[in-house]
């Protein structure tokens, strides 16, 4: 694609969404506003939907409720200004030709995010992201963590993202409580039902009543538990990404980066089932090689699971990962110098 | 013969709801009102040349007067008053929330009707899910549920069962159609969460998520002191309903009294009064509300508009395809609750379902049944009874001009960042999903 022409398209794209900014402001009402997220996000989506000419139907879609919007602005030289601009962008959107291909395999916006492609676009400021999934007993925690130290920057799985948002949480809560108690004296944690103390907040078997999923309710905002975990988990990797470099272990951090363009590398982890087993009887002796290989079936699906649940995608899928590794190919030491070689010489580029 | 050809300006007049929307939009919202002139003209004048103007022009104010009048100012008060009302706060639009607002809606149909329920919930609905991008089929459940067949439980839910109350039939009878209520619920919030999740699935993967960083929800509703008025709109409905039948409305022959217009046609006292109350209560309830809140609701006036527009066509010329039915309704053999069920349902599905379902009642009224419920159109076997109230409340869901409130929310649904389906496309998911849970209606409750 010409640069001309991605100027072209990124401008429109900026038109689209400012057109949905002006309504909103006009109208004051948010309930029917198309793009809701932040500018630079709207705007890389559009950007996405007007080069994918296949997809053009959706931005015709969402141009059409934004005058649908439009349409119900009450004073009417504002609602004709507004009018102008739909029509003119409709036109651009028209005029735009057929196809944007060069031709080359590769999936731009992926490859925008990713380091290994590209490398000259990237700003010394992005963060360097793995993420890293894995098949059960192959090693991927602990390669994760190998990496992490000989990177020298932090590591986060489950437990510890876990750990880290109860805390917010917990601080959240006594900043509600004491902003509460200043404004009324009286007022104590007892009124505000949704809020845990910390000890609470970290506990992880929580009993189950009535009043605790009233309050699990109103906490969550009638979101399922995991689901408000996970949102919160993929806000907090977004902002850790835009403060620190560091490894995450599964959680769909993959997805959330891409997401929210991030630029990151995605690693898919595996080995064949033999060694998978061996090194779980080898971690835990008393298992038997059937129960061995029953944990790691349940784990698979499990992962299976609830990568398909929040992101739609295949878990282990060699299309949706920068790099798939078989670990008992390298072995943990050897799989960790394999991925050091290939991110090369990043980290002294970033201490220069 | 003749009123069968009568039918086309009807059939006409689908069709361009049906079509010109997909395929000349700017067009049709333009010209809506000179499409329905032109229609109502083909009806009115072909009519006028075959039984005389004054006929045709007492048929015309006829529907208008007895009918679209009361509709549309009920239609209009409900649309003031719950604009007037809105609920903020940070709650989310998830499958769970979704299935419970569609179940509350549902059981609020019967106690304040299917428009009242519509108007008072279809907010909040679109407030909740405004994170979300899959949502259309939300509301197209919004309107199977809430502004349908939710309605069936008391005669305050939908206007057909209050005229069989009118006629004879116990107030709190409908009752009786609470586990055919309870089935149809199940089934359909069953079906509605697995695709409401799926599009929730596909929302969260790609990367849409609702604002949770406050630590608790807060969910405030302004403008509640509204409620009062919607009751007092609920109050003016049962009036209209209740008040033709007091010796003191009406005359000696026992012609309820009203103010004469033209012909035979007479707008009753107690439909005055039912307009006055709705227009007192709209008009109360403007001046006692803070314009702040119809503009955190996003209030305009576009949807009434739209259907007070269209439906005057509606109206007009559906009346040759009732006169057609009131003549051959009787002439169909339709005895047993399934057939009655599913002829009175696929008609009220295009045809005013009020008087779509009296028409069947007086047929069933007259096929001379010994036992059941004794009404002042004759003794109708009450699984009789269920069906024909079933299928004129029931299957309203199944066009968007079914039910006075389908429109409506569709109308609000569009105007505020849902893309509804089009008139065929809508037509389709009923067709997937009603036509499927109403046969089994039709196996466990009516054969």
């Amino acid at each position: 694609m010409m640069n001309e022409e991605a100027n072209k398209i990124k401008e429109l794209a900026e038109c689209i969404y400012d057109l949905d900014a002006e309504v909103y402001s006009q109208l004051g009402s948010s309930i029917g506003r198309v793009y809701t997220r932040d500018r630079e996000h709207c705007v890389n989506e559009i950007e996405r939907l007007l080069v994918t000419r296949s997809e053009s139907k959706v931005i015709r879609s969402e141009l059409a409720l934004i005058s649908n919007m439009a349409r119900t602005i009450p004073d009417k030289q504002e609602r004709k200004l507004v009018m102008t601009e739909y029509n003119r962008i409709i036109q651009a959107v028209s005029d735009l030709p057929d196809s944007f291909s060069s031709g080359d395999v590769i999936n731009l916006e992926q490859a925008r995010l990713n380091r290994f492609h590209l490398r000259n676009r990237f700003s010394d400021d992005d963060h360097m992201i793995i993420c890293i999934s894995w098949a059960y007993g192959s090693g991927g925690a602990d390669i994760g963590f190998r990496l992490a130290d000989r990177l020298k920057i932090n590591f986060y799985d489950k437990e510890i993202l876990e750990a880290v948002l109860k805390r917010l949480d917990a601080q959240k809560d006594l900043e509600l409580i004491q902003a509460s108690a200043k404004a009324n004296p009286n007022d104590t944690a007892r009124s505000h039902p949704e809020v845990l103390n910390l000890s609470e907040a970290l506990r992880t078997d929580m009993p189950v009543t009535l009043r605790q999923r009233m309050r699990e309710f109103s906490r969550y905002h009638g979101l399922p538990k995991q689901d408000a975990i996970f949102f919160n988990q993929s806000d907090l990797l977004c902002e850790m990404a835009k403060q620190e470099d560091f490894v995450i272990m599964g959680r769909c951090a993959k997805t959330v980066m891409t997401n929210n363009r991030i630029p990151h590398i995605s690693i898919f982890i595996s080995a064949p089932m033999e060694q998978r087993v061996r090194r779980i009887m080898e971690i835990n002796s008393r298992l038997s090689v059937r129960q061995a290989q029953r944990m790691i079936r349940k784990a698979d699906e499990e992962h299976r699971r609830y990568i398909n649940f929040y992101t739609g995608g295949e878990w282990g899928h060699a299309n949706n990962y920068d790099l798939c590794i078989n670990s008992a190919s390298y072995g943990i030491e050897g799989t960790v110098d394999f991925i050091l070689g290939m991110i090369g010489d990043w980290k002294k580029k970033k201490q220069r | 013969m003749n009123l069968l050809f009568l039918c086309v300006p009807f059939v006409g007049m689908l069709l361009c709801i049906a079509i010109l929307p997909l395929i000349r939009g700017e067009w049709w919202e333009n010209h809506r009102l000179h499409a329905v002139i032109f229609w109502s003209l083909l009806f009115a004048v072909p009519y006028g040349l075959l039984n005389g103007p004054a006929v045709s022009l007492e048929t015309v104010l006829e529907c208008l007067v007895n009918d679209y009048l009361t509709f549309i100012i009920l239609l209009f008060g409900l649309f003031c008053v719950a604009g007037n009302i809105t609920m903020s706060g940070d709650l989310a639009g998830s499958p769970r929330v979704n299935v419970g607002l569609l179940a509350l809606g549902t059981l609020l149909s019967s106690w304040i009707g299917t428009t009242g329920a519509s108007m008072l919930m279809v907010r909040p609905v679109l407030k909740m899910n405004s994170w979300r991008k899959r949502k259309r089929h939300i509301i197209v459940f919004f309107i199977f549920l809430v502004s349908n067949i939710g309605g069936c439980l008391t005669p305050i839910g939908d206007p057909p069962l209050l005229m069989g109350f009118m006629r004879g039939v116990p107030f709190f009878w409908s009752l009786h159609l609470a586990p055919v209520l309870l089935v149809n619920m199940v089934v359909l919030l069953f079906i509605f969460y697995q695709i409401d999740r799926r599009a929730y699935r596909r929302d969260i993967a790609s990367g849409l998520h609702p604002d949770i960083s406050k630590p608790g929800t807060e969910v405030k509703l302004r403008g509640a002191h509204n409620l009062i008025f919607l009751v007092m709109i609920v109050a003016a409905v049962i009036l209209s309903g209740t008040l033709p039948s007091l010796p003191m409305f009406q005359d000696a022959e026992g012609n309820v009294l009203g103010l004469h217009i033209f012909g035979e046609v007479t707008l009753s006292w107690p439909a005055v009064l039912e307009i006055v109350i709705i227009l007192l209560a709209a008009f109360l309830s403007f001046r006692t509300t803070d314009a702040g809140i119809r503009r955190e609701n996003h209030f305009t006036w576009g949807a009434i508009e739209e259907v007070a527009v269209l439906f005057i066509g509606i109206f007009i010329t559906m009346q040759p395809a009732l006169m057609l039915l009131k003549a051959c309704g009787a002439s169909l053999g339709l005895t047993r609750p399934s057939e009655m069920f599913w002829a009175t349902g696929m008609l009220s599905s295009f045809l005013d379902n009020t008087p779509t379902y009296l028409v069947f009642l007086t047929t069933a009224g007259s096929l001379g049944f010994a036992d059941g419920m004794m009404t002042a159109l004759g003794t109708i076997p009450l699984k009789v009874l269920m069906a024909i109230s079933c299928g004129a409340v029931f299957m309203g869901a199944n066009t968007y001009i079914g039910n006075a409130p389908n429109f409506m929310v569709k109308s609000i649904a569009d105007e505020n960042g849902v893309r509804m389906p089009s008139f065929f496309g809508y037509l389709l998911w009923s067709l997937c999903i009603l036509v499927p849970v109403f046969a089994l209606d039709t196996l466990i409750f009516f054969l």
